[in-house]
């Protein structure tokens, strides 16, 4: 066995995810992520299971396991009980341990996702929130959430008392000692450090490129090459 | 006419009648304000149940998860804090307002069961960050697996059915699951994965008319990082695309979606389509809550259906709902605060 | 000779053939068929791979050599009960019979499609079995629900075969040139229909098949897209989508058919108990031994044929209801 192969094999979703393939496609043939991009998660389920490392390592590389959208549409179709996502999920977290992720164009999105959902969390306790929604960046919620967002303080008063206030209810502001609870979490269990990695290695990768962190930031979630679709 | 799927009843799970802890959405409390006060105003005070809302809790991380910036280990510690919370508030059913949630602790439940040393080290993590400890709980539920438990007695007390007054036709129903609702396990979802009958459950005993679209199934694209990153997005609308033109030709009265990122998805995402490709399905998309809110008579305003992109307003006039049109643009405390752009004049903008 | 009463569980091919070939041996067998009458599936197929031979005609001839066997019908075996001399068997009812051996040939069951539940089978009226396929060939009239011709015709190969989700990871072995046998007679029934196969290996093993399946594409047309159909859906047309990936491309498939046919697998009969005897891990039978010892149980007077220890053809089935007559006489002596 290769050495990716037995690290994965750590990760207790590719365990659960990769059983035997035999190549029946029933997972590709209802991807959505299959229906967009130039992408086959069948292949992927076909390649990790050769447990050959350099193939591993392209993969982890690569644009290839950036594409699925984690909807588990293929789970349960398998006749095998594979879960492909899952083995894409093991595999993306191996990319980003390793920093294999700043490879590739699709992975090196992670840094902004990190960014992003990193901050909402850690700050509000929340992975989306009204104010942070903002339609310059999501023009495509159209000009009825701009409306929404330009008058949220009006909008929420009429579900609750609390928004953004401490107590319960919608958008409420999280009690500051939930927030210390649920960063220390973060801390103890691993997440923290998992984003900090995810940061060290794209800040490098920034720099190779000649970019600041803002530039950087806004290239990775804006830039496509539009290589990824047929 | 009665749905079809007559073996839905193979998959139904157990869902206590009472006493739970409620979590909230990230997403639905961003976009749904209204519909998470209605599932709390019915069940409480039309129903009379007992659920506890708790201010201490926190997302679940699931988008993160999901989007692969949250490992594993700290979700299962962030869960087992919202698990001891509920066992702090002295309950054992718990009922999560978000489909991804209800994945997340579903999955993790599972996990737990089959690698018990993942939970012993949730235990652990939890503990050491926190000092809490905490139990698991004995029946967890969707919101609109509860819901569908109530239908009966909703229907009982609406003011209105799902049903055309002009014609006295029953309104056509599309629905859409969301994904990982019924996808992760099956045998958790009301119906199963392939014929779902939470949503149609409660269509039905509201004098709806269920009907059934080639896509349904379908993820509705959002596909996390394929719609939090710009330069994805492109996923996310051309899988919505795809729901929106397999339903068209059944031209029904609205969409009623179980998860809260697909409701704001397949809304949305009508108003991104039309400036994208003229395309004009003008297809109203309703929450479960608002679909109860709505027959149980309810005022639309403060169900939060004008935070909607898609007007909701000729499906209230099929439906006999009377409201204020200029109460749409009100504040609580009934200021005026303007109306939003038109689309057109919105993209135009934009350009 | 001495005649002694045999008890023949089942009177498809297997359980006709069996008692046939028991009376040449000398003992007086007795037919229990659970239905109303023998012949079994084959009874209700049409034409038979891998030469097209009439159905009808095989059960004709196994008819015709058991003209004069005693059979009762309506009757469905729930134990077999051996003692040193002899078995007994009884019916739902309670009524018993008693026979110096038993040879069970209860064959098999058609997979229930429903449980395929992606498939909309039971909900989507195009979406046909190929035991119905084989129904309208029989009635001449190959059509849609709303007596339409189908111009476009998927055949899905594998449905309650090799998949875990079912409970049924075996191969049901026969599915395969069925599906070439019947994409055959439908461009012979339909002229112009297009037809596809959908299959994750083709596997034409037997004498002939692979002759078939050749032929199927040089004379038929019929195409053969490797890839298992994940999901169908009902159009508003009442047509079926489908969505399957082209395994040799690497690309998602959707494509929409007037008529969808599932190749119903093999599945061990769920209405009988299972007589006390082991089975294997598929559900079926299990023989004592499975190279020298195929038509016999563990245990003792209770002897197999046919599909009751597994998928098999109408020829294997026939050649293990003569062995297991020779069997019986071989053990229980002149």
């Amino acid at each position: 066995m290769g050495k990716y192969f037995d690290e994965l094999m750590q990760d207790p979703r590719f365990r659960e995810g990769l059983n035997a393939c035999m190549n029946c496609g029933a997972c590709t043939a209802v991807c959505p992520a299959a229906e967009y991009y130039n992408y086959d998660p069948r292949q992927i389920v076909d390649d990790v299971q050769a447990k050959d490392d350099a193939s591993i390592e392209a993969l982890l590389k690569s644009d290839t396991i950036w594409y699925c959208g984690e909807c588990m549409s293929c789970r349960p179709r398998c006749p095998r009980g594979n879960t492909p996502a899952y083995v894409v999920q093991a595999l993306r977290k191996l990319s980003q341990k390793y920093g294999f992720f700043t490879a590739s164009e699709k992975g090196r999105q992670q840094y902004a996702l990190g960014k992003i959902l990193g901050d909402n969390m850690r700050e509000l306790g929340y992975c989306v929130h009204p104010t942070r929604v903002v339609p310059s960046m999501h023009p495509e919620q159209g000009p009825v959430w701009a409306w929404v967002h330009e008058h949220d303080k009006e909008l929420f008063a009429r579900f609750t008392d609390n928004y953004m206030k401490p107590g319960p209810g919608p958008a409420r502001a999280i009690d500051p000692e939930s927030l210390e609870e649920f960063r220390r979490i973060f801390d103890v269990s691993g997440g923290t450090e998992f984003l900090e990695n995810i940061e060290r290695h794209s800040m490098k990768k920034a720099e190779e490129l000649g970019m600041t962190r803002e530039e950087y930031l806004e290239y990775v979630y804006t830039y496509n090459s539009g290589n990824h679709t047929l | 006419m009665k749905y079809r799927y007559a073996n839905w009843q193979e998959y139904s799970k157990e869902i206590a009648d009472d006493h739970y802890y409620y979590a909230r959405s990230c997403i639905r409390q961003n976009f749904f304000p209204g519909s998470e006060k209605a599932f709390l105003d019915i069940l409480r005070n039309d129903l009379g149940m007992d659920i506890v809302e708790d201010p201490r809790h926190t997302t679940c991380t699931g988008i993160g998860y999901h989007s692969d910036v949250v490992p594993l280990d700290t979700t299962m510690a962030i869960v087992a804090r919202q698990f001891s919370l509920m066992t702090e508030c002295g309950y054992e059913n718990y009922v999560a307002s978000c489909i991804t949630s209800f994945g997340i602790y579903s999955e993790v439940l599972d996990m737990w069961h089959h690698f018990p040393e993942l939970e012993e080290k949730a235990r652990e993590n939890l503990f050491k960050a926190t000092g809490r400890e905490f139990r698991k709980p004995k029946i967890l539920v969707h919101t609109s697996d509860l819901m569908f438990h109530v239908r009966n007695k909703i229907a009982e007390k609406s003011v209105r059915r799902l049903v055309n007054v002009t014609t006295g036709e029953p309104l056509k129903v599309v629905d859409h699951i969301g994904c990982h609702y019924a996808k992760v396990f099956p045998k958790k979802g009301i119906g199963g994965a392939e014929f779902p009958y939470v949503l149609a459950g409660m269509v039905e005993a509201w004098g709806g008319q269920s009907v059934d679209y080639p896509e349904r199934r379908h993820c509705c694209g959002f596909g996390f990082r394929n719609y939090l990153v710009q330069a994805n997005r492109g996923y996310s609308v051309a899988n919505s695309q795809k729901k929106l033109e397999s339903m068209a030709p059944y031209n029904p009265d609205f969409i009623v979606a179980n998860c809260p990122g697909c409701a704001m998805f397949l809304d949305r995402w009508q108003f991104t389509l039309n400036a994208m490709t003229g395309s004009h399905y003008a297809i109203p998309v309703l929450t479960y809550e608002e679909m109860a809110g709505l027959v149980l008579g309810i005022d639309p305003w403060d169900l939060g259906l004008q935070m909607h992109q898609v007007p909701v307003e000729p499906l209230l006039d099929k439906l006999g709902v009377e409201y204020d049109p200029s109460a749409k643009y009100l504040g609580k405390n009934g200021k005026f605060i303007g109306r939003p752009l038109t689309p057109a004049d919105y993209t135009s903008a934009r350009l | 000779m001495t005649q002694e009463k045999i008890l023949v569980i089942g009177g498809g091919i297997a359980g006709l053939q069996a008692a046939a070939a028991l009376r040449d041996e000398g003992f007086e067998p007795l037919i229990i068929e659970k239905e109303s009458s023998t012949g079994g599936h084959v009874s209700r197929w049409d034409r038979l791979f891998p030469t097209q031979k009439q159905a009808r005609e095989v059960i004709e001839e196994l008819t015709a050599a058991t003209a004069g066997i005693e059979s009762v019908t309506d009757r469905e075996i729930v134990s077999l009960t051996p003692e040193a001399d002899r078995v007994t068997a009884t019916t739902t009812t309670g009524e018993r019979f008693t026979g110096r051996a038993a040879v069970v040939a209860t064959g098999f069951d058609l997979f229930d499609a429903r449980l395929k539940e992606e498939y909309g089978y039971g909900l989507y009226e195009n979406v046909i079995t190929s035991a119905e396929l084989e129904a309208m060939f029989r009635a001449g009239r190959v059509t849609m629900k709303n007596g339409d011709t189908p111009k476009r015709v998927a055949i899905l190969h594998c449905v309650g075969s090799r998949d875990e989700k079912v409970g049924q990871n075996h191969c049901s072995k026969v599915c395969c040139i069925t599906g070439i046998k019947q994409a055959i007679e439908l461009t012979e029934a339909i002229p112009g229909v297009q037809v596809m196969n959908f299959y994750m290996d083709l596997r034409a093993f037997g004498n002939g098949y692979e002759e078939l399946y050749r032929r199927s594409q040089i004379e038929n047309g019929v195409t053969y897209i490797r890839g298992r159909i994940s999901e169908a859906g009902e159009t508003h047309e009442k047509r079926i989508q489908l969505k399957v990936e082209d395994t040799l491309v690497g690309r998602p498939l959707r494509l929409t058919v007037d008529l969808l046919v599932l190749l119903v697998g093999m599945r061990a009969p769920q209405c009988c108990g299972s007589f006390g005897l082991p089975t294997q891990a598929n559900g079926f039978f299990a023989p004592r031994d499975p190279y020298t010892g195929n038509v016999q149980s563990t245990v003792p007077g209770i002897y197999l044929a046919g599909t009751a220890t597994g998928p098999k053809t109408i020829g294997e089935t026939v050649n293990e209801a003569v062995a297991v007559a020779r069997r019986i006489r071989m053990d229980l002596g002149k």
